[in-house]
Formats: C-alpha cells, sequence, structure tokens
C-alpha cells in the first residue's frame, strides 16, 4: 500500500468516527427531548471531540491536496470529505441546541405524547445511522433511501409543526413550551438536511456528478418507492 | 473536419517482429494542446515520432495504417519527408542546441532552407526570439554561444529554432522533465500561448504537467490507445478503469 493510499484510509477513518460521534450525539439530544434533561458536560466532550476531528478532516485534506496531487475519485473523495465533515459539524451543534433547547419544554411529556413526537425522533435517528453507513457502502440504494428518507421526514416535521401551532392558539399556556418544541423540531429537520446533503456528496464521490441542487424526482439513480 | 489537424486511422507500427503501436485512431485538433500519457514503453514517444515520420531513421520499422494531416497521408510514398519536418517540429527531452551563438541557432533553419537575406533573417530571429519569450533575455547577447546557456533558456532556445522555419505542429517529447519548477513553468506557460498558433503535441510523464497545459489527453498503455478525451475529463471523471488507475497511481 503506497502512502498516499494510507492517507486516504486515515480520512476515511477518521469520517466514519466523526460520523459515529454524530449518531452518539444526536441520540443523546433525542433523549433529552424525549425524556429527561441529561448532564451537559458529557455532550459537551463529544461535541468537542467532533470539533477536533472535522479539523483533523481538514488538516489531512490540506495535506493530501498539497503534496499528492489527487485526481479522479480520489480528488472527489477528499473534496467531498471537507464537505461531509462541515455537515456532521453542524448535526452536532444542532444536537447540542436540541439538547439545551429541551430543558424549556415544560409540558413536555404531556406535548411529546400529544404529537407522537417519539415516532419522527427515530425516524431521525435512522436516516443519521443510515448516513453513517452509506460513508462506508457508499451504496446508491442507501443514498436514495437517505434522500426519501429526508422528504419524509420534512413532511412529517411541517405537520407535527402545524398541530403544535394550532394548540399554542387554543392553549396560550403552552405557547413558550411549544414554541420551544417546534425550534426542537426544526433543528432535527436540520439534521436530516445534512444527512441529505452527506449523501448527495457519496453520490458524487461514487458517480462524478453534482446532484445538490437536483429534485429528488429527476435523479438517476436506483429508487426506492415513494 | 476542419477543426481536426490529424487524423490516425489505425496506425500500427513494428520494430521487427514486436508490435509497438496496435491500431491507433485518433484525431488530434487544431491550435490545441494535446498530451499523451502512460507508463514507460506504452508507445506515446513512438506515437508521437510517428507524427513527422522520425522513426523511418530507423531500419527495423514497418508503419501501417494512415497519419492523415490536414488530409494528406504523410507516410504516402509520394510526400517529401524533408517537407514533413518542416511543418511538424521536435522539441526533444533533453535541449540540443547548435555549438553556434543564441542567433545562428535559430537562423539555421531558414538558412538552410535557402534564405540568406540578412534583414529577412533578423526578422526570423527576432520573432522566433519573441514567440519563445526569450527576446528580451537574449537581444542583447545573440552573439554568444548557446553552450552557455542554462537548461531551461537551452530548452526555450530549441522551441526558438523550431519556430523559425514556420511549422504548423510542434512535437514536444518531455520538453521540461530535465528542467528546474520554474523553468518548466516557463515551458509551461510558453506551450499555453503557443497553442494560438500551433498545434501543440507533448509526451509527458508528469500528471500535472500534462494537466496544466493540455486540452486533450490520450492515454497509452501497451501499445494501445485506451481513452482520449477532453483533460478535464480524463482526469476527473475517466471512462476507463486502466485510465482511472495510471492517473492516481493505482497502476500495476
Amino acid at each position: 500500500m503506497t502512502h498516499f493510499m494510507i492517507e486516504l484510509d486515515k480520512l476515511q477513518s477518521v469520517l466514519v468516527k466523526i460520523g459515529t460521534l454524530a449518531v452518539g450525539q444526536v441520540a443523546e439530544s433525542v433523549k433529552a427531548l424525549l425524556f429527561e434533561p441529561i448532564q451537559g458536560k458529557e455532550v459537551r466532550k463529544i461535541e468537542l471531540k467532533i470539533d477536533k476531528l472535522d479539523v483533523k478532516i481538514d488538516e489531512i485534506c490540506q495535506s493530501i491536496f498539497a503534496l499528492q496531487q489527487p485526481v479522479a475519485s480520489d480528488l472527489r473523495f477528499i473534496m467531498s470529505s471537507l464537505q461531509i465533515s462541515n455537515e456532521i459539524e453542524r448535526i452536532g451543534d444542532l444536537s447540542m441546541s436540541i439538547i439545551k433547547r429541551s430543558k424549556s419544554i415544560k409540558e413536555k411529556h404531556d406535548l411529546i405524547a400529544k404529537f407522537e413526537i417519539a415516532d419522527f425522533t427515530k425516524e431521525v435517528e435512522s436516516i443519521v445511522r443510515k448516513t453513517n453507513e452509506c460513508l462506508v457502502s457508499k451504496d446508491e440504494k442507501a443514498i436514495s433511501e437517505i434522500l426519501l428518507l429526508n422528504k419524509t421526514i420534512k413532511a412529517n416535521g411541517d405537520l407535527i409543526i402545524d398541530k403544535i401551532i394550532e394548540e399554542m392558539k387554543s392553549h396560550s399556556k403552552v405557547v413558550v413550551s411549544g414554541t420551544n418544541l417546534v425550534i426542537a423540531l426544526k433543528h432535527l429537520e436540520r439534521i436530516t438536511d445534512h444527512c441529505s446533503n452527506v449523501a448527495e456528496y457519496v453520490y458524487f464521490v461514487v458517480n462524478a456528478k453534482i446532484i445538490k441542487h437536483d429534485k429528488y424526482e429527476d435523479l438517476n439513480l436506483d429508487k426506492i418507492e415513494e | 473536419m476542419r477543426d481536426i489537424k490529424i487524423h490516425v486511422n489505425d496506425l500500427s507500427l513494428y520494430y521487427g517482429d514486436k508490435q509497438a503501436l496496435n491500431s491507433i485512431t485518433m484525431q488530434i485538433p487544431a491550435n490545441k494542446v494535446t498530451a499523451l500519457i502512460g507508463p514507460s514503453g506504452c508507445g506515446k514517444s513512438t506515437f508521437l515520432r510517428c507524427i513527422n515520420r522520425m522513426n523511418d531513421l530507423i531500419p527495423s520499422v514497418k508503419i501501417t495504417g494512415e497519419m492523415l494531416v490536414e488530409g494528406i497521408d504523410i507516410y504516402d510514398k509520394n510526400v517529401d519527408v524533408v517537407n514533413i519536418r518542416k511543418k511538424i517540429g521536435m522539441v526533444f527531452q533533453k535541449s540540443n542546441p547548435f555549438p553556434k551563438s543564441i542567433y545562428e541557432n535559430v537562423a539555421y533553419g531558414p538558412r538552410i532552407n535557402g534564405l540568406n537575406d540578412k534583414a529577412q533573417l533578423d526578422e526570423i530571429v527576432e520573432t522566433s526570439l519573441r514567440q519563445a519569450a526569450i527576446w528580451d533575455e537574449f537581444k542583447d547577447r545573440l552573439d554568444d554561444s548557446a553552450l552557455g546557456l542554462s537548461g531551461g533558456q537551452q530548452q526555450r532556445l530549441c522551441i526558438a529554432r523550431t519556430l523559425a522555419v514556420s511549422p504548423d505542429i510542434i512535437l514536444m517529447d518531455e520538453p521540461a522533465s530535465a528542467l528546474d519548477p520554474i523553468s518548466t513553468s516557463k515551458i509551461e506557460e510558453l506551450v499555453h500561448q503557443l497553442k494560438e498558433q500551433y498545434t501543440i503535441i507533448i509526451v509527458t510523464h508528469n500528471m500535472q504537467q500534462a494537466a496544466r497545459t493540455s486540452d486533450h489527453t490520450a492515454f497509452f498503455y501497451m501499445g494501445e490507445l485506451i481513452e482520449m478525451g477532453k483533460t478535464n475529463a480524463i482526469f476527473t471523471k475517466p471512462e476507463k478503469k486502466q485510465t482511472e488507475d495510471y492517473i492516481t497511481g493505482r497502476f500495476g
């Protein structure tokens, strides 16, 4: 194995590592939202780890660009790694925001149960896991599944948010909690957007085609039935 | 097609019994830089030398197929080889100036073609040196020996010498492989400027040089043309796995 291949392997393993940490962060944020507030110390530690790995990925990519002049699939992988680590770092930040926001949702258990938030969060956790797996498998079906799941999750999230707003209109005492819950749900929606972006970068690595501004319906990929 | 300078049809070359080029078919666009890449012994230099019949000098060589330059088969028995080489200049890996002055090096080609008018020769020397972007460096020392120049200067002088006989096509066989990065960059910049007037075909082992200087790239392997396309496409999304493996250093 050449020195260059070793560097590429290192980059891939750091990507998976940062992805795995993000999966954990999202799980913690869901726990905080659905159940009790959790200790911020531990998750902050993970957030710092994510930030460090994000910088490490930048450094590895910079060094490969400067010293190896990558081309073709290697170039696409390195370009995408920079973007993917950025997306994952944002997932970590949003998870932290959800954890902080959860503390301000007083009537949490009632609202969570009433609007079936647990089912929604399960979908979010699932897309984050699938995204991390996709970083390794680079499987086109998995990419397609993530892009479709993002659409579904966003539609479901918007429906729940509409219902919460209706609830706030008729019961003014839930306005503060409701608003915080809406923001937390929007953060979860953003997390799925980042997952979808990661899937698009993986698609670029595999197929050398930029699809980030294409509609799912127009994409020529192994589609899952909607 | 007007934009195509050279049509190569089913060209094969044999050194005795050994086949070095296998049925090459390609089209080389006019006023563009085409880079030929591939591992050592893949046939890219042999192919380059086919374009101005330099391989004729090797007795055991046999060539089949067609090499059409502006529609004329240069291997046709009625074609004058000297004229071919006048129209298709060549720059080699190692700079090879004559042991003469800078001026005489550039004037040599026009002189042996029968031009003796001093004013005309002066003009050709100046124009050629200007085109090779070395006029300002050399204008006050035209009588100095070319052998006293640095490697990079000698190579650019050789390019000027090639330009002096007004070729249409310039073949370059690893023209910067023995030069330092500054001289290399000057040669590359020169190639970029010259393509407005000339069709340039360059053999290089340096992937980055091929990527930087050329508009089209052809990848050769074991005497075969594996893939040819726009340089941007070859270096970002090659179609053939062999090309991808070669340019990413995974070959073999």
